[in-house]
């Protein structure tokens, strides 16, 4: 806790609040990493009595778990999030539910702003029951490729230097690591490229608004864009754009999966129990 | 009859402290979760439970 922040927990809950009003405009992304994650939950064949939902957004992420049986608990980093879906207030890597509470966990599209990604993931997995099921998802390395670009450019060519304005993010195999150093079982990370085209480069950065994934990073340029900043980004934006004026911007999608683990579960063979010899198995016959 | 914001049982029944996974108590008429062990009141507000640091009363202030 005391070590530097990344992000601005405050500056995120801000971004969040202001994102709540008129989320459903810009909740393409939350809605398909969602979407996702309940057709890989569909394919599980267990019951899933108690159900955390992390990063609640407007309730709408709840809405595709619900199931006869199973109860959610809603909760959110945001306010106007947590009171829209009933739920509770918190930060991930703070989670204020007691070990062994939920049968799955379920985490959509804020894990890429955690300070304390990998304590998040531990007590993600702590929350869990034995054998408990963890599905995340978020936007991760290799997002926002072409806005990345195109605002090192602006800043270079307007004041001559790069300012820090698109987060550090979390690539499929650093998450896949992550995982398995927070002690999950049968942990699989992988990713989806999703491509969206944008008209304009405002259109595209309304939507980041809106999404609540502006720049909360805790060293972040604080001085405006000015005109001649814009005009670059514009400018690169026309340069780049396909016959149509249209330029497609990707979001790197990263999933994640991992079971708490219990003693039921299938795991390696213990080093040195095997009964026939590896070196006999190797030995050229004859 | 109750005086706070009336939390779901089910939902008390899990709930700790962010800061020393300790159980916390709930003040209903303060309509505040008390971690004895951080010495810090969360506030529920709205019918929210507001479960960060930064947020909640220390308990050695009034």
């Amino acid at each position: 806790m005391d070590q530097p922040a990344i992000f601005d927990r405050s500056l995120r809950r801000l971004r969040r609040d202001r994102a709540a009003a008129r989320f459903a405009d810009h909740a393409f992304l939350v809605d398909h990493m969602a979407d996702e994650l309940a057709e890989r939950l569909a394919m599980v064949t267990r019951d899933f009595g108690r159900v955390l939902v992390l990063g609640c957004h407007d309730g709408r992420i709840a809405r595709r778990f619900a199931a006869l049986g199973r109860r959610i608990v809603n909760a959110d980093p945001g306010f106007a999030f947590a009171r829209a879906a009933g739920g509770v207030q918190c930060d991930e890597d703070r989670l204020p539910f007691a070990d062994a509470s939920f049968d799955l966990v379920v985490a959509v599209g804020t894990l890429d702003t955690v300070n304390d990604l990998p304590g998040a993931l531990t007590l993600i997995r702590r929350v869990l029951r034995p054998d408990g099921l963890f599905l995340g998802a978020f936007a991760g390395a290799g997002s926002l490729a072409w806005l990345k670009r195109a605002t090192l450019a602006a800043d270079s060519a307007t004041h001559g230097g790069a300012a820090a304005r698109i987060h550090p993010q979390v690539d499929v195999r650093a998450a896949g690591d992550l995982l398995s150093r927070a002690g999950f079982a049968l942990q699989v990370a992988d990713g989806e490229r999703l491509d969206v085209g944008y008209g304009d480069p405002i259109r595209l950065i309304h939507d980041l608004r809106g999404m609540a994934a502006t720049n909360i990073l805790a060293q972040r340029a604080r001085t405006a864009p000015g005109r001649a900043w814009l005009a670059e980004l514009f400018g690169r934006f026309q340069a780049e754009a396909g016959p149509d004026g249209r330029l497609r911007e990707s979001f790197d999608l990263v999933y994640l999966s991992g079971w708490s683990p219990s003693p039921d579960q299938p795991k390696p063979a213990k080093r040195g129990s095997a009964t026939a010899s590896m070196i006999e198995a190797l030995r050229p016959k004859g | 009859m109750t005086a706070g914001p009336g939390l779901d049982p089910d939902l008390l029944a899990i709930l700790v402290c962010p800061v020393t996974r300790t159980p916390l108590r709930y003040d209903e008429a303060a309509g505040e979760l008390v971690s004895e062990a951080a010495g810090l009141a969360f506030p529920i507000r709205a019918g929210v439970p507001v479960m960060l640091f930064e947020e909640a009363r220390r308990l050695d202030e009034p």
